[in-house]
Order: structure tokens, then sequence, then C-alpha cells
């Protein structure tokens, strides 16, 4: 598998709502390696055997994206939306969004001109910025209420192996997990491995909390991203691209599992730095530790600047990090259970 | 005409920086005029026709666009720039730009989730802004850009029935029109000018006045267009799909009133521009050595200046007509 061309073509497909097109693409090539189902909550579950089935790992990688939905159409073209998810109000005006609607059009934010005091926009309200569809008084014939809306984006490549687009978050931690599963497709297995392409993560960690109920793993490692330095994000926050793996460190997490992913690491030269929280991770992590009686539960993460926005970068190198910690953590054992 | 339009608005073009735009144009125009290129890089051209005009008309449109130029590169390899003409700092926040037209970056923000109290709810400072190429450092960084590299705000041409989206829609849609007029027979001889550096206070079209030396002008522009949600009417400005936009009064000209009522009676689809706001090539041209009559022709724009312009076609089509009216009742002297 291209990692390259797989993330491009993830990240510019659409995954949110009744949106499906890259959890298609990436449920079609997790079923090339692994034995793979449909949940009816629409999550997607790849197996693959190892030598003691009653023992499983479960790897998760959110395929949902933050989107907007349309509460309103009105009759010259011009729509109202709701978040779903994060979204800095900030970045719309004039952004180019793809409306999902009875066909796919873009639209654009409207922007306010500076005669009639654009400068003074306040950013509190996303129901203050309208899209123009650009079909006039044609809207309602494609556009309704409940329609997803998501960002027009790009992937592109940067210099050396650094790449940007939109929706990152999280296709680098769903490529993470189709890498694996090619890798772990082809070796001996100590346990059993079930790969999780969860929906819903951007509206409350929905999907992971049900599918991590159906598989009852007992123990599970979340693949997300996670903030990357840049000039206006404190060192204090955030880890540092292209210096490996995140692990994850929080009293939400494994301690175990936290150490032995470092000790992984250490051992085999894989480059990684600590994430370490108060609290909570604000990933799936929340919510797989507690299911039923209980997970151990790991984060790794692939360092990200400008989260939530079409113009999210990463580097590519992050994510073979983030592989080669995972595929030796399985194959040395997986945590002390 | 879009076709040529979506090619004219994929080059870049900040102003200064004209050169792709300018050697694109000249391939279209070589053989259907005369031309020559001035020492600022404006295109001034004569296209010669079936008859002899009773005045000197020089028809204009700008090659250039709005931009960003680099000014710096941080030690950890992010680049600062400035903006080339006027862009609103929320139309830069986390977009994709190019640079040199081939070198890709983005314009970082700083993610939402980690803003404080009002941060998130006000706009950045322009100076704290930067670009991202994926260098590490200021020396990989200035290996492939150099301080003074221009770069664009992407926004792909894009078309939803008979509306338009793009970048540098302002004024590549002149600059489309002008070339039809170019390229197709004339009825009267007349001038033309691509110019540049229109975006940093109409700088080309002061020496290509002053050259062609004209007795009246033509203005082929985009302007603002404020017909969108939440907008009332007395401040739209102009509306899509009502036709070009002619200018009795902006921020720069007061225009010769025997034109503007001309092209209002003309019969072609078109709307007065309802504000006095904003300004195009003829601040310049009017003022031409002993002063020029002047005409502005803009085809209403919602979001300019920004990678999202939206046009309708058919006021491309109607400022076509309208231009190629003016040019006849003009050069024959049926327009006063």
């Amino acid at each position: 598998m291209d990692i390259k061309t797989t993330l491009f073509t993830l990240s510019d497909a659409v995954a949110c709502g009744t949106v499906y097109d890259a959890r298609d693409i990436a449920s079609h090539i997790l079923s090339k390696y692994t034995d793979c189902k449909k949940t009816d909550t629409l999550t997607v579950i790849g197996t693959l055997k190892g030598a003691n089935s009653s023992r499983k790992i479960m790897l998760d990688a959110h395929i949902d994206q933050i989107a907007m939905i349309v509460t309103d159409v009105d009759q010259n073209g011009f729509i109202t939306v709701s978040k779903c998810g994060g979204i800095d109000l900030r970045t719309l005006p004039a952004r180019r969004v793809i409306i999902h609607g009875k066909q796919r059009v873009q639209g654009v934010f409207c922007s306010i001109p500076p005669h009639l005091g654009g400068g003074d926009t306040k950013f509190e309200n996303i129901a203050d910025f309208k899209i123009d569809t650009m079909l006039g008084d044609r809207a309602r014939d494609i556009v309704s209420v409940g329609d997803y809306v998501t960002f027009y984006t790009e992937a592109k490549p940067l210099i050396g192996s650094r790449v940007a687009g939109g929706a990152f978050d999280d296709r680098a931690g769903v490529v993470c997990l189709l890498e694996l599963a090619e890798r772990l497709s082809k070796t001996e297995l100590p346990f059993d491995v079930i790969f999780v392409l969860s929906d819903g993560e951007e509206l409350g960690l929905r999907g992971s909390r049900t599918a991590t109920f159906d598989i009852d793993p007992d123990e599970a490692i979340a693949i997300d991203v996670s903030f990357s330095d840049a000039p206006d994000v404190s060192g204090d926050d955030c880890g540092k691209m292209s210096e490996g793996a995140m692990i994850g460190v929080s009293p939400a997490l494994d301690g175990g599992i936290s150490r032995k992913l470092i000790d992984t690491a250490k051992k085999n030269n894989i480059p990684y730095q600590c994430e370490v929280m108060g609290s909570k991770t604000g990933t799936n992590c929340d919510v797989i530790s507690v299911n039923k009686g209980g997970v151990k539960t790991g984060l790794v993460s692939i360092p990200l600047r400008n989260m939530h926005t079409a113009a999210e970068v990463i580097d590519l190198d992050d994510i073979v990090s983030v592989c080669d910690l995972i595929e030796k953590y399985i194959l040395s054992g997986g945590a002390d259970i | 005409m879009t076709e040529l339009l979506r090619q004219l608005a994929s080059l870049d073009g900040t102003a200064g920086d004209e050169k792709a735009v300018r050697d694109f144009i000249i391939s279209k125009i070589d053989g259907h005029c005369r031309f020559e290129v001035d020492p600022l890089g404006n295109i001034l051209a004569f296209k010669a026709g079936k008859n002899r005009s009773v005045k000197k008309l020089l028809v204009d449109a700008h090659t250039d666009e709005v931009g960003l130029i680099i000014t710096n590169v941080t030690a950890d390899g992010f680049l600062k720039f400035k903006t080339v003409g006027g862009i609103e700092t929320a139309v830069m926040l986390s977009r994709a730009v190019r640079i040199n037209g081939s070198i890709n970056g983005v314009i970082g923000t700083k993610p939402v989730h980690l803003t404080h109290g009002d941060e998130g709810k006000s706009l950045p400072k322009p100076e704290s802004l930067y670009i991202d190429i994926g260098a590490k450092s200021r020396e990989e960084a200035l290996s492939f850009v150099s301080l003074g590299d221009r770069a664009v705000i992407c926004g792909e041409y894009a078309e939803n029935g008979n509306f338009i989206c793009s970048k540098a829609l302002d004024d590549r849609i002149g600059c489309a029109i002008l070339i039809k007029l170019l390229v197709e027979d004339s009825d009267y001889d007349f001038s033309a000018s691509f110019t540049v550096q229109e975006e940093i206070g109409v700088r080309g079209a002061k020496t290509a006045a002053y050259t062609v030396d004209p007795q009246a002008a033509i203005m082929l522009e985009a302007t603002t267009a404020a017909d969108i949600a939440g907008v009332p009417q007395e401040k739209t400005v102009c509306s899509l799909g009502d036709g070009v936009a002619v200018s009795f009064m902006d921020g720069g000209t007061v225009y010769d009133r025997a034109f503007y009522n001309a092209a209002l009676q003309s019969g072609i689809k078109c709307q007065p521009k309802r504000a006095v706001t904003g300004g195009n090539n003829s601040a310049a041209v009017h003022l031409s050595r002993g002063g020029v009559r002047s005409l502005a022709l803009s085809v209403p724009c919602r979001y300019i200046h920004s990678p999202s312009c939206v046009c309708d076609r058919d006021d491309i089509d109607s400022a076509y007509k309208l231009a190629r009216f003016m040019i006849n009742g003009i050069c024959s002297g049926d327009i006063e």
C-alpha cells in the first residue's frame, strides 16, 4: 500500500453523517487484508486471527470528519448550517465547500465586503455565516435541510515528506490502520487483532463506544492525530512534527501500555515523543477504556498542524513511525494483562 | 469565452509578477493585432478595423491579481509575507497557497481547540500569519523560495450552472473579453491595453494611457456585488444576473456622463453600479495628460479579492456585447 496515495485518496473523499465515500474506500482496502464486516451502526470491523484466539487487541481510528449540516435553504440560493464538530468560524469567509445534496455542488461561504463593514465581522455564531450555493433560485430543488456540508479540500505535497490537506484528522490514523492491516496480515500473530474504522468521533466519540461494546477487547489502542508545533502554538501544548509517534500518557490511559509502547520504541529505534495529558484525552480512548468492565487502552498520535481546517499538515514519516511502533508492540505480545 | 476565462484565471499573476498572464495573452492575440510590451510589462495593442475611428479609443483590462509577497523566513522555516493588494485576513486563514506557480504551502491557523477566551472570536493580526511549505529550517526553506517571491491563495475554477467561481476573476474576466474583442474582426480601429499593477494603485494604467494617448477609454473590470443573504437591497451595489454594471462615479473617477447614458440606453442588459465605492484603472486613465473621457463596464462579482470570486456568465456576455456596442458607437461618432 502506498501511504501517500492512500492518504490523498482518503482525505479528498468524504465521510460524515450520511456521506460514506471515504469509509467505503477504506473498507474496501481493509477487506483485502482482513475478514471485514459492517455493523448495524455503520462501523467497519476487520479481523485478523492469531495463535491465541481467546485474546484480542482492538486498533481504532475514526473515519468521520468535521462537517456542517444544513438548517435552512432560502429562495435566493443561500443556506444556513449548524456545526458537526469543532469549526473555527474565523476561517469561513470565502471558504469553498461541498454541499452533499441531491447532487454534489460547490458552494462558498459569504464574505461581507469591506464597504459593508466586513472587517467588523463577529465570529460567534455559525448561523450568521451563510453559504452561497451558486444555484440561485434552483437551490431548493437540490439542497435540503439535513444535508451535510464539508470543506472543499485538495491534498498536496509540501517539501520532503510533509503533506497538506483536509480531513487528515483522522484519515492519517485510518491510513496507519490500513498499513498495519497489510503488514500484520503477512505474519503470525500472537492473538486476534481487530481493526475498527469508527464513525461519529467528531460528534462525541459515538461509533467507538458501540464498536467496543460489540468487540469486547482485552486491550485497545486508538490512533488519532494531535497538535503539532507551529509559530502560534506554545511548545507546552503540542508535539513536534517529524519527530515520531506521539505516545499518550494520561490518567485516563493504561500506564502499562504507555510504558510498553515507550520501551518498544526505544528498543527498536523508532522515533517517538511522549504526549502527556492531565486528564481525559479527547479521543476515542475516553470511551473505549470504560467499556463494560473496563479495557486497558493506549493512544498513539500523529502530530498535525492546523487541526480541523482544510489546511492540515502532517509528515508521512510520522505515519511510518506510528505503524512501526504498533506493529512491534503487537508482535512482542502487547500489554501485560 | 468561459474556457478562455478558466485558463486565464488559473494562471498566477500577483501584481508586479504578471509574466505568465502576459505570455498567455500574447499567445492568443498574436496575429490578430499589432502589439508591444512597455517597460512596466503592459501589453499595448492596436486593432486595425474595417474603418478608421473618429476618436482614439483605448480599451483596458488589468492582468494582475491580489496575492502575497514573501518578506522573510523564520529560523524554523516558516515564511512571513505581506499582502499585495487588498486581502481580508479571514480569507487567508488556513488556505492553500502556491508560490512561484509551483510550490505548495498553507497559511497556518492556531487550532480552535487551543484558543482561549475571545481569541477564537476575533481575527489574528495579519502580521502574525505565516506560510508553511513543509520546511524544517530557514536554510531548507530558502533552497525552495527567495525573499520577494509571490504567492497566490489557491482557488480552483469551478462552474455551477451559470455561476463561475474562481480566484482572480478580477480581472481575468476583463482580459478574456478584451482578447475576444481583439481576435474578432472589428468595424473600427481601436487601441487596447493589458495593464500591470492595478491592485497596488493603478500604476500600469498610468504609463499605458500616457503612451497610447487616447481621447476616450473603456475599462473592462469586475466589481463588488453584495447581493447576498442579509444585505438590504440599497447596499448590494449590483446584482448577479442583472447585466454588466456601469459606473457613474466611484472612489477614483467621475465618469463621462454621455458615455454612461449611452451605455444604459443601449438596449443591452446592464445596470448602474449603485454605490460610490471602489475604483479601477480609470482613476489613472481619466486624468492622463489633458484628460480622457472614460467609461467603466464591470462584471458583478461576489467575494471579490478572495480565492472564491463568484460571477454570472450571462453578465460576462453582456459586458462583451456592451463593450462592442460602445467601441462602435464611440469610434463611429454615433456616441458624442
